[in-house]
């Protein structure tokens, strides 16, 4: 016998000695029979006197746990072999307990737990190596202390078996194997090793090609739950190894035998072969590595999708998905940096049109919108640090040139829908990074065209005016788009696009992100350039136009939060907007010069379902749009008229009650610019006539207008109340807070001017409430006419100044305009009624009328 | 008509529809539904269903256990979308009887007829997997806002899919709605098709973070402001196919048997008579069907090549 100092397999030697006490159960007592120093050891009995050396392993080992006295070491306190199906159990942290074969009860203690690892280590690799049978369990208590949990660190592993011939029988014995091995972790972890090691798959594959053969159901089935349960192993290299090359088609052939669906057979095989989408190359794809990603990527897809769609639990779902998503950011980082892609954005270069030699061109380049479109999918999943990167070098590579493709020369509208689609979502990502690279790609061309700020002459500016940015450019598409293609999807399309790219908030989302070299800094001084020159050139007709708002302290407060120079970058933005695209995209709802009121003539041009989207987006920018800018748009344009007058019959429904609903929500602004609008216009009218059609009626027209007429009175009831907590406070303090009163006013027109038609609807409960808050303001009214009276003289010169304050709509308008302007006041002058003194006569409707002044908390 | 009844016999089997298809029908549904009233009279005789969830083959065994539309009048109380492999045909199948029979069939919405949800639980996925783009989706939402929000049947039993509102005591209120819009994150229409009942003594919080949770309280005093002697809801799996509550005020109607096609639940769907007597009926799911292939597992439809 001799003692191994060193093992030849190299796995493992014999440990350093650790200190233990020794129990021995007796008589169901556990009896300390000493203390010392315990060793694992190794010993080869040699059962040939041949050459030791040698390879052939013809010496026998053998292991022991030995512990010596620590007191005297000859003294073995303990010799215990490791050997037969012996269970050690590791309880807790220090004790090492088993059961010899001769029936022995035997506890180790360790003085720490590093020595019971090492010991423990010690009997795993005996375990491994020498003596397969015996096992290690690792037993703690329970949570709480209730119970106990039994985990296997090491122990014989049943493994199923690797012939290439099986039957009905072996087939059944492995997937009980199988099955049981998912128990223990250990069990499972020692399976996955085997699976892959022995490239079971491939046995269980071939197994399969004899059994389809031979119509053996059963021997399918078993097979079937045999992948399947291997599915639920749950672990990525099984998953990844189904889909290669070599084992796809024979795991899918494997699975469309289902025991659940046993009278039928599902056909995946047939269908990726001949019906399934094909992987198209558009150029050859060079790397195979990546060709080899992007098959495993859809073979996942297909398998999670179709042919596990059912089998699949939470857990396994979201493996798939785990690795699906890793692929993909693999194939997405990849195609970053190969040519691959940027040689197919080169496709779409009409300079180089002559060097294009394909004879194929407009296929592959609609395919290449089609790739694009998948990538940009694909991406969607993606951190967004990688989106950013992705987007940029799509951007870089010439994603624009693709998009006029598409918008330009493209007239198949399912291409359109793919290009648009894609840059819905890079624009949903992140704006910024559109305008970001668009205005580097302007870069060069301002630097060469336009002079440093403040040395320019008028001459340069012309010339900077015509050019328009990337982002001006790129709304100007796609308004020209929503004007001109029918088809509703596209349409629905554009319209999201161009919401979000006018989403004053969309705008920032990502201002501190990572942008490398193309640094906000860099962006602010692109645009300074450009828009230095733009604005020294329209300076004549902004700066008037935009003074007359500049009191205007009811400013979109979203914007609070910006610093100053995106504030003023937004600003330009959208100042941009509203001169160069606003009158093109809202071109059929503004009136032509000269044309009359008649709005018949548009009629045809433009249908219904087109003008159901432009008035959502004259709701969405009235709404989301610093006021001032968008309101001036908005008036001066008398889109409102045109939007009203869509209220009339001969529209769809759609349009009437979307009108109705833009015109709510500019009432919701409360913001008296527009209120005095709408009720100098009398653009109410359409309302009513909508609603006479429907009085009788319990329908969503019914409801859409009950529903205005409640924002009315609720609104109308609000701002009351606020009125007489103002009022209380300007008697006990003398302070006159100004509050507009928008809805009061108002309430006063619709009752004063339809009241014949509410006496009809006075079953509507807010229309009651209209009509008797009208009733109690006269009242009130008639009371307060004295103390108003002089409260007005008092301020007569606020009331001067405010004057000056009034509107576009109302002071740059027609002659009749005028007349309609000082009609309506005179009527609401009627209502008012009791303030007779001629000096007030204006300053009693301004009163009513107050400037609006920040939301009082 | 015919094209109507064309496309119903290829929804019933499950097979493609052209977007084009999809898309003139949700035009003319839009029209229909926008004649309609926020909460729909409904005369009995009537059958009560509760969530579908794209299931699309038990929405069949449904109409074939409960005498079929072309004999019995419905009330869907929503959630047709999202979770099952066949949202987009059940949600058609259902608009399809509706443009032929609109007297004899109501839809209600459900919380998963909203653009937002049906983006998280499966529609919008379903219709990119079927389309390849997402314009299908956006047509059917279009329709989702014109849903009615309820019904009332024999002015004796209120239908909704959530529940109640603390900013709805009368069911006259809920008229001033203008309920073509997404359903908001708060609010009377929200509570309506979120809110779930529960045994509390007053409007809680719901954990589902839209909608509130209510109690026998708040039924009796909305049975009774109402002059109505039962709510008849849906929104929660019931194991059963459906739960009466609070001394018969109110009953759960789930009409989606073997849930996410693995809860193990059977479905409902109850029979309202002349006499307002309630008739359950249960089934189960479907089984696999041998013959036309097995129409339970969904297939890839489009065929689509892939660059990536």
């Amino acid at each position: 016998m001799t003692t191994l100092q060193k093992d030849e397999d190299g796995t493992f030697s014999n440990t350093e000695p650790k200190r233990v006490k020794v129990y021995i159960l007796e008589n169901n007592e556990w009896k300390d029979t000493g203390t010392g120093f315990c060793t694992g050891e190794v010993s080869t009995v040699t059962t040939l006197p041949l050459n030791i050396d040698s390879d052939n392993d013809t010496e026998q080992k053998s292991a022991f746990l030995m512990v010596s006295n620590e007191e005297f070491p000859a003294n073995i306190l303990l010799k215990s072999k490791l050997e037969g199906n012996i269970e050690y159990q590791r309880q807790e942290e220090t004790l090492i307990v088993w059961k010899d074969l001769e029936g022995h009860d035997i506890a180790l203690s360790f003085e720490e737990s590093l020595g019971c690892d090492r010991l423990c280590d010690f009997i795993v690799q005996v375990q491994r190596h020498i003596a397969k049978n015996i096992s290690l369990v690792a037993v703690r208590s329970g949570d709480e202390g209730v119970g106990s949990i039994h985990e296997i660190i090491t122990a014989p592993v049943s493994l199923p078996g690797t012939q290439s011939e099986q039957n009905t029988e072996t087939l059944y014995d492995s997937l009980k194997i199988l099955n049981e091995n998912t128990a223990y972790q250990f069990l499972k972890t020692e399976t996955v090793e085997f699976v892959l090691q022995s490239d079971y798959i491939k046995i269980l594959i071939n197994c399969f090609d004899i059994a389809e053969e031979n119509r053996a159901l059963k021997d399918l089935f078993l097979l079937s739950n045999i992948i399947k349960t291997l599915i639920l192993y749950n672990q990525r290299d099984i998953l990844e190894y189904m889909v290669d090359d070599d084992h796809i088609m024979g795991v899918i052939g494997i699975l469309e035998y289902d025991t659940e669906f046993p009278n039928v057979k599902s056909n995946h095989r047939e269908y990726l072969k001949k019906g399934a989408p094909t992987f198209k190359e558009i150029l050859p794809l060079e790397n195979q590595d990546l060709k080899l990603v992007v098959k495993k990527c859809f073979r996942l897809q297909f398998l999670k999708d179709v042919v596990l769609v059912r089998f699949l639990d939470d857990h396994n779902f979201n493996l798939f998905m785990d690795i699906i998503l890793d692929l993909q950011t693999c194939i997405i980082d990849f195609l970053e940096v190969d040519p691959f892609l940027e040689n197919i954005l080169k496709l779409y270069d009409l300079r180089k049109e002559e060097e294009k030699e394909f004879t194929d061109l407009e296929e592959k380049r609609n395919d290449g919108i089609k790739l694009l479109h998948q990538c940009v999918q694909m991406s969607k999943n993606l951190e967004e640090r990688d989106k950013t990167k992705f987007y940029k070098a799509l951007v870089r590579m010439g994603l624009f040139n693709v998009l006029s493709y598409a918008f330009y020369v493209v007239t198949d509208p399912n291409i359109r829908i793919l290009a648009t689609e894609t840059i819905i979502t890079i624009i949903e990502h992140d704006i910024l990074l559109i305008r970001n690279v668009a205005s580097k790609n302007s870069k060069l061309y301002s630097r060469r065209k336009s002079p440093l700020p403040g040395s320019q002459t008028s001459e340069d500016g012309l010339k900077n005016l015509t050019p328009m940015s990337d982002e001006m450019k790129l709304l100007k598409i796609l308004s020209k788009i929503l004007l001109t293609d029918k088809n509703p999807g596209l349409r629905e399309q554009i319209v999201q696009a161009l919401n979000t790219l006018l989403h004053p908030e969309g705008c920032f989302n990502n201002l501190d992100g990572d942008f490398d070299g193309m640094g906000s800094g860099s962006m602010l001084n692109d645009f300074n350039y450009r828009l230095n020159s733009e604005r020294e050139n329209n300076f004549d007709s902004a700066t008037s136009l935009n003074n007359e708002y500049t009191n205007e302290g009811d400013m979109n407060s979203s914007l609070d939060s910006l610093d100053n120079d995106q504030e003023f970058q937004l600003q330009e933005y959208f100042n941009d907007f509203y001169k160069l695209i606003a009158p093109i995209l809202f071109a059929p709802l503004i009136e032509k010069n000269g044309s009359t009121n008649e709005a018949h003539d548009e009629k045809g041009q433009y249908d219904d379902f087109l003008l159901i989207q432009l008035v959502k987006l004259i709701s969405f920018i009235s709404t989301e749009h610093t006021r001032i800018t968008s309101r001036k748009f908005i008036l001066e344009s008398d889109v409102l008229k045109q939007v009203c007058r869509l209220i009339k019959p001969g529209h769809i429904l759609q349009l009437r009650l979307t009108a109705v609903r833009c015109i709510k929500n500019i009432i919701c602004l409360d913001d008296k610019y527009y209120h005095r609008y709408l009720m100098t216009n009398n653009l109410y009218d359409n309302i009513f006539v909508l609603m006479e059609e429907n009085k009788k009626k319990d329908n969503l027209t019914n409801s859409c207008i009950q529903d205005f007429f409640k924002i009315v009175s609720s609104k109308c009831i609000a701002s009351n109340m606020d009125k007489s907590s103002i009022e209380e406070l300007r008697q006990q303090t003398g302070i006159t807070v100004s509050k507009k009163n928008n809805f009061s006013m108002l309430n006063k027109y619709l009752v004063n001017r339809f009241g014949d038609k509410f006496a009809e609807l006075l079953d509507i409960p807010s229309v009651g409430v209209m009509v008797s808050l009208c009733e109690a303001e006269k009242m009130e009214t008639a009371k307060k006419s004295k103390t108003l009276t002089d409260h007005i003289l008092s301020k007569v010169d606020t009331i001067i100044e405010e004057e000056e304050d009034i509107p576009m709509a109302v002071s740059h308008a027609s002659p009749i305009d005028h007349n309609e302007t000082s009609e309506i006041r005179k009527r609401l002058r009627g209502d008012i009624d009791l303030i007779d003194s001629t000096t007030t006569h204006e300053a009693g409707i301004n009163l009513q009328d107050e400037l609006p002044s920040k939301r009082q908390n | 008509m015919m094209k109507i009844d064309r496309t119903i016999t290829l929804l019933k089997q499950g097979k493609h529809i052209t977007e084009e298809a999809v898309y003139s029908l949700c035009l003319k549904a839009q029209e229909l539904l926008m004649t309609e009233a926020n909460v729909t009279h409904v005369d009995t005789p009537v059958t009560i269903c509760g969530d579908i969830h794209g299931q699309l083959h038990d929405l069949l065994t449904l109409f074939g256990k409960s005498g079929g539309v072309e004999k019995t009048r419905y009330i869907f109380l929503g959630d047709f979308v999202d979770r099952g492999f066949y949202s987009l045909e059940s949600f058609l199948l259902l608009i399809c009887y509706k443009l032929k029979y609109p007297d004899r069939i109501t839809l209600i919405r459900g919380n998963h007829e909203t653009r937002q949800i049906t983006k998280v639980y499966g529609f919008y996925d379903e219709i990119m997997r079927k389309y390849g783009n997402s314009n299908v989706w956006r047509y059917c939402c279009e329709v989702f806002d014109y849903l009615s929000l309820g019904a009332i049947i024999n002015n004796n039993i209120f239908c909704v899919h959530g529940g109640l509102s603390p900013d709805v005591s009368t069911i006259d209120e809920i008229r001033a709605i203008d309920r073509k819009q997404e359903v908001p994150h708060e609010g009377a229409m929200c509570d309506l098709l979120w809110s779930d009942p529960d045994d509390v003594e007053k409007w809680s919080l719901s954990p589902r973070g839209a909608g509130f949770v209510f109690g026998q309280n708040e039924v009796n005093q909305f049975l009774h402001t109402n002059n109505v002697e039962l709510i008849a809801r849906a929104h929660q799996l019931v194991m059963e196919g459906y739960k009466e509550m609070f001394d018969g005020g109110l009953v759960t109607v789930w009409s989606a048997p073997n849930y996410c096609y693995r809860c193990g639940n059977v479905a409902a769907v109850l029979r309202i008579e002349d006499d307002l007597q309630r008739n359950y009926t249960i089934f189960d799911a479907v089984q696999p069907q041998d013959g036309v292939g097995n129409a339970i597992i969904p297939t890839k439809k489009s065929q689509m090549d892939y660059f990536l």
